[in-house]
């Protein structure tokens, strides 16, 4: 079979990703990112002026070949077939990313703060380009349908969230992944087991099947349709049951991805919170990594978090599927099938976890920044180092922290303060840590923490190649994103139903509720 | 009476009213052939998982296609005993798809005298969604060239 389609739909998407970045280069949009940035510089100039450039070149080019070359069957033929939906999907993310999300921005800041929650709508219900983009994606599969020549590329976005998986492990430090690794292995250990263990036990009161019992357990309480893929032929689950459980997964996970950051913005959640929360509480694992990425989509803190919870769900997967294989057939009392543990094991493993752990070991070799860098940022108070003299402090701001010092109890604050006051700068690590603790016990007024904020950022200062690793990863995980919007049917979420929806829906809500409760008496705001 | 029936059924409650509907309004010796459609949402079922390896999602399809496979052939097997008790003639036809869609395919490749249908499931009655409802749809009301005969919904008394 010939999977390339002879079609011009990616030449023509090459060649309006250059018309963006002609009209970038030369000014023609400039009155539109003038108005999209809403008075601010607009902060994706420099990836207009590059992305679509590079990209369109390539998608032109195999666009060209795609229409007007000759194609033979082969694993050739199938991966370059893949370009067309690959570069669909990253013109719908440049869209929303750089259009429409700017767009929904300024007519929610138009439209002013909602009461004294001090955020705008957009903020409020978590409507950025992350969110849109699985929205759009959504849309697309439902109204107008994924067309031929990119149903193998959107197939494979997936491996957009997994590169940015592997990526993702370069930017831990070891203290953060033993301490991530900690909470996550509690938190997962207890919420995993507990969910598994009431599914099982809701299901034998309510008379479920065994079958459907042990596929509904596993989608409940590891990682969604991920879990019941795994564990479906594992406990022999009839064709309904799947597509109840998966259906229900489905609706719960999509239902959670939009509910979960507003309720995180609403009770002011820190990235470490959230990402812990959604780790924990959303069903789905694909829609965890949306939720992280609609909580925070500036930065990745959140969604490094979250990950890491994510890949302790997924290691545990195995564990389970064992579980659950062996339950089965005692609870059966079948004696046909049998239970190759070894089988299980390798076949259900995640390799793609071993590149975060490469990734990781890598990192800590200093290969990407210096050891002395944290988290890929570095301290640096000259103009040499990337001090920047514009962020000097300035008279009126000095004044208003002169004023607000007197209520500063603690001797090293008051130290701290008075060296930024005296030098308009931070002059130390040290003092850089203080002042961070200062802003996150919120000692003074909110606008003398903006001030200390802006002294913080003047000279925390990333390296270049995390940077590029922070880009990078946020572009894959939204492709993918986007690309598992695509993937998601309204055709699947409605077959939700019957016991699995009534069961999913008691451990779905104890699940997210519980995870709460313990994320925000027992995680602190920072790891 | 008919010689030709186009009968849909996956075996539901609605569906098994259909089936007797259709051996009663047969002439003799009338060949009864039998609609199975799969519905299109299974091919998008596995659509978000990202996590598994390709061996895993491998196995699932291979498993999924072999128990829709083994359901099929239990309704075929059914329904065949029940329609040559009646001394009728039976034959099978599976489609993957919209279940109109598919129903208008078949209804238009070949000369059928009826169409028979169970009608739509009672809203709150347990199933499938997209195994029941959505072969009477207004598309197909509007399409459709041959005489339809759609058996009322069992009551339960």
């Amino acid at each position: 079979m010939i999977y390339t389609q002879r079609n011009p739909a990616l030449l023509i998407i090459g060649l309006l990703m250059l018309a963006i970045w002609f009209s970038t280069d030369t000014g023609l949009l400039a009155p539109l990112l003038e108005y999209l940035a809403s008075g601010k510089e607009y902060k994706y100039l420099n990836e207009l002026t590059s992305l679509p450039l590079y990209f369109g070149l390539v998608a032109v080019f195999t666009g060209l070949w795609h229409w007007l070359g000759t194609h033979k069957e082969g694993h050739l033929d199938y991966y370059f077939s893949t370009i067309a939906g690959g570069m669909l999907i990253l013109f719908i993310t440049m869209l929303v990313r750089w259009f429409i999300a700017p767009q929904i921005e300024v007519i929610g800041v138009d439209f002013g703060e909602i009461g004294d929650t001090g955020k705008y709508i957009h903020e409020l219900l978590g409507l950025n380009y992350v969110v849109l983009g699985i929205v759009a994606g959504i849309i697309i599969a439902n109204v107008f349908k994924i067309p031929e020549w990119a149903k193998n590329g959107v197939r494979l976005s997936r491996l957009g969230l997994k590169t940015g998986v592997i990526l993702l492990g370069a930017l831990y430090s070891a203290a953060e992944l033993k301490n991530l690794g900690g909470l996550s292995i509690f938190m997962i250990g207890f919420f995993v087991l507990g969910s598994v263990g009431i599914v099982l036990w809701i299901g034998a009161r309510r008379n479920i099947s065994n079958s459907m019992g042990g596929v509904l357990s596993a989608g409940m309480g590891v990682c969604g349709v991920s879990a019941t893929v795994a564990v479906a032929p594992v406990v022999q689950a009839k064709p309904v049951e799947i597509a109840y459980t998966i259906g229900t997964i489905l609706l719960w996970g999509v239902g959670c991805m939009f509910l979960f950051p507003i309720i995180g913005h609403l009770l002011n959640m820190s990235y470490v919170q959230f990402g812990a929360w959604a780790g924990t509480g959303i069903l789905n694992s694909a829609q965890v990594a949306g939720a992280a990425m609609a909580f925070q989509p500036d930065g990745i803190e959140t969604l490094m978090v979250a990950e890491i919870f994510n890949i302790t769900r997924v290691l545990i997967l195995p564990v389970i599927v064992l579980w659950l294989a062996v339950w089965y057939v005692k609870r059966e009392g079948t004696t046909t099938t049998q239970v190759n543990v070894g089988r299980i094991v390798i076949t259900k493993f995640p390799v793609f976890v071993l590149g975060f752990m490469l990734m990781f070991a890598l990192s800590t070799t200093g290969i990407f920044a210096p050891a002395s860098h944290y988290q890929g940022k570095y301290f640096g108070n000259t103009a040499e180092q990337g001090f920047k003299q514009e962020h000097l402090l300035k008279p009126e701001q000095i004044q208003i922290l002169q004023l607000e010092a007197r209520v500063i109890e603690r001797t090293d604050h008051i130290a701290a303060l008075e060296r930024l006051i005296e030098n308009g700068k931070i002059m130390s690590v040290e003092d850089d840590n203080t002042v961070r603790g200062m802003i996150n016990a919120q000692i003074l007024s909110d606008q003398a923490n903006r001030i200390l904020t802006a002294a913080h950022k003047a000279v925390r200062h990333t390296a270049q190649k995390i940077e590029a690793f922070r880009q990078w990863i946020t572009w894959l995980f939204a492709f993918g994103l986007v690309g598992l919007g695509m993937q998601i049917t309204v055709s699947s979420m409605k077959q939700a139903g019957g016991e699995p929806a009534i069961i999913g829906g008691i451990v779905g809500f104890i699940k997210a509720a519980l995870s709460l409760i313990v994320v925000m008496l027992l995680v602190s705001e920072a790891v | 009476m008919f010689e030709r029936i186009l009968l849909a059924s996956h075996g539901t409650k609605g569906a098994i009213a259909a089936e007797n509907m259709a051996v009663q309004v047969c002439a003799r010796g009338a060949v009864i052939d039998h609609l199975i459609v799969v519905p299109e949402f299974w091919q998008s079922m596995t659509g978000d998982d990202w996590l598994n390896n390709g061996a895993t999602r491998d196995q699932f399809c291979e498993y999924l296609q072999s128990e829709l496979g083994l359901e099929i052939d239990q309704q075929c097997d059914r329904l065949h005993q029940k329609i040559t008790a009646h001394e009728l003639t039976y034959s099978s036809i599976i489609l993957f798809g919209k279940p109109d869609d598919a129903l208008l395919q078949r209804e238009k490749a070949y000369a059928y005298d009826l169409l028979v249908l169970g009608s739509s499931r009672p809203k709150g009655t347990p199933g499938l969604q997209g195994l029941h409802s959505s072969m009477l749809t207004k598309k197909m009301m509007q399409a459709i060239q041959t005489a339809l005969l759609i058996a009322p919904y069992p009551s339960d008394e």
